[in-house]
């Protein structure tokens, strides 16, 4: 079986780096990625960009006021009688 | 006679499990509540009625089954049952020049170089990259949400938006370009690229 070339790896990068291709294929992906510095550059600024949205998107400071709110919700919550 | 709305664990251990297991999850739900209301005083409301909704529901949960993905669930639903509705739509996305590796070319045409590509991002101001997320449509933000802050898998994703694993493929396919889209623009906006 041939290896994938340029144009089929840059459609599973994606995939890739989501973590969703198959075993076998990640492994064919990957090993482009390493011998490939036009494949790898692109993978590698998708990744970063990943990794850039999950920083400045994902860490937003808590109000105090929301932790007291659900603090209490779970104090204050009565029972249903059943 | 069948409950309306089911009770909040009357048992203690139940409770404590709660409390160690869920309350560590809001700051992310929060951070996401955001990200879907775009507003503080919304996103507040968001979380307490979606920790609300899963305290009273937390002993029919399955131990053993996936905890961040029904508290993701239930947030979901509960934005788009209570606050979708009060909230206007952005333009449609024009996606027929959204092309694969947008942001890439863009960066690379305009004289950066690959390995400086990713710290022309980073740079930016963390409030230009939240407001990018928050401009696409809805389906593209969600999508684009769970998989790249929360780190949830395709399969998990389809079960918290309740939409079959290829429309998750799409939105979040789409959703992506249209984010590089919007990126882009910001990075020219501050004058971060020579053109």
């Amino acid at each position: 079986m041939c290896p994938i070339d340029c144009r089929q790896v840059l459609t599973q990068i994606e995939l890739y780096l989501d973590g969703e291709l198959d075993v076998s294929l990640h492994a064919e992906v990957h090993e482009h990625i390493g011998t490939c510095g036009n494949c790898a550059d692109r993978s590698e600024f998708q990744r970063r960009l990943k990794a850039m949205l999950r920083a400045k998107c994902g860490c937003d400071e808590v109000p105090a006021d929301l932790l007291q709110r659900v603090h209490a919700l779970l104090q204050e919550t009565p029972p249903t009688p059943l | 006679m069948a409950r309306s709305q089911a009770a909040p664990p009357d048992d203690p251990a139940l409770r404590e499990r709660f409390e160690r297991e869920v309350l560590p999850l809001l700051p992310n739900l929060y951070s996401a509540a955001l990200r879907m209301t775009r507003n503080p005083a919304d996103a507040e409301d968001l979380v307490q009625e979606t920790y609300l909704r899963a305290y009273r529901g937390f002993s029919g949960f399955e131990e053993g089954t996936n905890l961040r993905a029904w508290m993701y669930r239930i947030l979901t639903n509960t934005f788009i049952n209570s606050y979708r509705k009060k909230q206007r739509e952005p333009v449609t996305v024009q996606e027929d020049d959204l092309d694969e590796w947008y942001l890439y070319d863009k960066l690379g045409e305009s004289g950066v170089e690959p390995s400086a590509e990713a710290e022309v991002i980073r740079s930016m101001p963390d409030e230009d990259v939240q407001r990018a997320l928050e401009a696409l449509p809805e389906g593209f933000r969600l999508a684009v949400l769970l998989a790249d802050v929360e780190g949830f898998s395709y399969k998990e994703i389809a079960e918290i938006l309740g939409i079959p694993i290829g429309t998750v493929m799409s939105r979040l396919h789409r959703g992506r370009r249209a984010l590089e889209k919007a990126l882009w623009e910001r990075v020219r906006e501050r004058g971060l690229v020579s053109d």
